[in-house]
């Protein structure tokens, strides 16, 4: 039997879609609008949705205040604070999740749920100590201070999930432990590494307290950045709009990317089979 | 496993690249650090003339302001500063920063081009720590043609003032608007307090609880309360100008800085021939805004190069720099600019400098080691007042316990009955 669909529901479906995105997508439309208006514009009431787009704010994030140097700073820290913390926590959550080490992983968490603010001043007396002030060794490490326990903590049901049988019939056949994670193992674990990362290259990207702190003019991220554009005597919206288009559009390129695996990493923990 | 260890070791050994980059030192090389400030942006440009001219190579950072707060007293707290020039805000942080002992003195440095009272802001033990750089004052900006259109002139008194709010508030437009959120509204209120005949503080003791100053907490707060645009009581000037700018408010009283930027045709909807500036009214029992040191500049005690520091603020604070600042709308601190003045700036905003400089008063704040705290404990009443449009019960009596609050922190910083002021 064929069902025929009832355009009402049909209808009200598109609208109840409609009605949920308004709230979520309203503030990057307004974001993205703005970003092309003057500040004239900006700041009229009613607001106005056609207008004479200009680039200028564009201009001034990328030309004047050198944004693709932030930019590659900003990588730099996430990639390397990302990737370390992957081959170290990796083989971490695996021995975790293998040997059942719960009082490690929950030390691990503690870090974690320390302020990240009580670890600033330490930090920054012996970063000082070592002149590595404003160095890209400073940012990585403290960012790593947030994708490490993250990562475990992604990654330890997840290879909890893996039946213990995958690594036996490895080591059956000769593997050894190392060769069995590096085989057999992490292939299987990987929609919850994409996952792992994806988050945590997130968080690493957006960070504002460690990096205001530990970066300078050399080593300052895009979120230290925005900065710029609020002065002693004026707010440049626009500008700010604009810089907010250039910090977001990388990490909506990289999550629509890995969209997919980060949803089937995020619930393949949570049911064992 | 051997591959494993071959990553770690290949990306340990590429941190280490990193690290030697930081190490490297030139001598005549300084650290300077301005604020996100119109004058910042004027040594921005001009500091290559001074590296070619003193051979002094300068390595400038421009921060936010309270990010340049937030830099300085990190680097400075953890003994690890490599500033050696520095802007500053005297009232804002200068007593902390001379109580531990983070600026060095400048006795070798001419003031005599700076108004005495501008100097002794950074002065303590007759040792100065600060040049003045930018003053500011309150003003009354408005709107010419709105004016025009209801028939009245610029009010001189706070009774006229009220009079104009009330004939120039329609549904569209709101007849007045300073700022109203809390602590940030503690400096522009200062200006009414002084012309009721009220202070903040006086003999190093909180009287903000005296009826002068009650009277003039209620007179702000009732005008905010009738005229004041809607949500005044979360507004700063950033929320405040954007109104101006887009032709709702129709008079606001704030600091003068911002003249430059109400009026650059690219920011506001408002052509400039309508928008005009005055002086801030006088009250019943004084006519004295404030007249502050809003920028001043410093060297950090722990400078290593004090020589090419010394060369650096006395090329900046020159004459011929100060200057240029008075032809971009800035406000500078020094006599002689002020002097040059006339037609570099705008007539209206000169004016008014010379009735601040002949009447004001160099505070706009609580001049205490804890302004922050005590600027929150004083916000509570301005908001108290807005929302009751100036006529709550209740306001003497928290302004009494405000008073006792800020005591206790003039106790604990050792500067009650032992100000200055």
């Amino acid at each position: 039997m064929v069902s025929k669909k009832n355009p009402l529901k049909t209808i009200l479906f598109y609208l109840l879609i409609i009605i949920i995105l308004i709230p979520i997508v309203f503030p990057f439309i307004w974001m993205l609008m703005s970003s092309f208006k003057t500040q004239v514009d900006i700041i009229s009431w009613p607001p106005k949705f056609i207008f004479k787009p200009t680039l200028n704010n564009y201009k001034r994030v990328f030309v004047e205040q050198h944004f693709l140097a932030y930019l590659k700073n900003s990588t730099i820290v996430a990639v390397f604070a990302v990737g370390l913390s992957l081959l170290l926590g990796l083989p971490a959550a695996y021995a975790i999740a293998r040997n059942n080490m719960d009082k490690t992983s929950m030390f691990i968490l503690v870090a974690r749920l320390l302020p990240g603010i009580s670890f600033l001043m330490p930090w920054y007396i012996i970063f000082s100590r070592l002149k590595l002030m404003d160095s890209y060794v400073a940012l990585i490490l403290s960012h790593m201070l947030i994708a490490l326990p993250l990562i475990i903590w992604t990654m330890v049901p997840y290879f909890k999930s893996i039946p213990m049988e995958m690594d036996e019939s490895a080591m059956i056949d000769g593997a050894t432990r190392t060769r069995s994670f590096v085989s057999i193992i992490l292939p299987l674990a990987g929609p919850g590494i994409v996952t792992a990362t994806t988050l945590s290259f997130i968080y690493s990207w957006n960070n504002f307290m460690f990096s205001q702190v530990l970066s300078r003019q050399k080593t300052r991220t895009l979120p230290i950045a925005v900065y710029n554009f609020l002065s002693y005597v004026e707010v440049a919206w626009g500008a700010v709009m604009a810089a907010a288009v250039a910090i977001i559009l990388p990490a909506i390129i990289i999550t629509m990317i890995f969209q997919k695996y980060v949803i089937k990493g995020l619930t393949a923990g949570a049911v064992k089979g | 496993m051997k591959r494993f260890l071959l990553a770690l070791l290949i990306v340990l050994l590429s941190f280490s690249l990193f690290a030697q980059g930081a190490t490297e030192t030139k001598p005549e090389e300084i650290r300077v650090m301005l604020a996100n400030h119109p004058y910042g942006d004027l040594l921005k440009e001009k500091i290559p003339e001074f590296e070619a001219e003193y051979g002094i190579k300068v390595n400038y950072e421009q921060l936010q302001e309270s990010q340049l707060s937030q830099a300085l007293a990190t680097e400075f707290a953890t003994a690890s500063s490599t500033v050696d020039v520095f802007m500053t805000r005297p009232l804002q942080e200068g007593l902390m920063f001379i109580k531990n002992n983070w600026y060095s003195s400048l006795a070798d440095y001419d003031f005599a081009d700076y108004p005495q009272s501008t100097v002794d802001i950074g002065t303590k033990n007759g040792v100065p720590y600060i040049v003045p750089l930018v003053t500011e004052w309150q003003v009354l900006y408005y709107r010419k043609d709105l004016f025009k259109a209801a028939g009245i002139s610029v009010p001189k008194t706070f009774d006229e003032l009220k009079a104009a709010a009330a004939k120039l508030t329609t549904k569209d437009v709101a007849g007045f608007g300073s700022r109203g959120k809390g602590a940030a509204a503690v400096t522009q209120m200062s200006s009414y307090v002084y012309n009721f005949g009220g202070r903040y503080i006086q003999n190093g003791e909180a009287v903000f609880d005296s009826p002068e100053a009650i009277k003039a907490i209620r007179f702000y707060g009732e005008m905010l309360g009738n005229y004041g645009p809607q949500g005044v009581t979360s507004m700063s000037w950033e929320n405040l100008m954007p109104v101006f700018q887009a032709g709702k408010l129709a008079m606001w009283t704030d600091a003068s800085v911002f003249y430059g930027q109400i009026i650059d045709p690219e920011k506001t909807a408002i052509p400039k021939e309508n928008i005009g500036i005055a002086d801030l009214p006088a009250g019943p029992v004084d006519d004295s805004p404030f007249l502050v040191v809003s920028w001043g500049m410093a060297i950090a005690n722990t400078s290593t190069h004090k020589d090419a520091a010394m060369k650096f603020i006395t090329w900046a604070t020159s004459q011929e720099l100060a200057l240029e600042g008075i032809k971009n709308n800035i406000t500078m601190a020094s006599n002689s600019a002020w002097k040059g003045a006339s037609g570099l700036m705008n007539e209206e905003l000169i004016a008014t400098q010379a009735h601040a400089a002949a009447n004001g008063y160099p505070y706009d704040r609580p001049f205490v080691t804890s302004v922050g705290a005590a600027r929150d404990l004083i916000g509570e009443v301005i908001i108290e007042s807005i929302n009751t449009k100036g006529t709550s019960t209740k306001l003497e009596a928290l302004a009494k316990e405000k008073v006792a609050a800020v005591n206790e922190l003039l106790k604990t910083d050792g500067e009650y009955h032992n100000l200055p002021y």
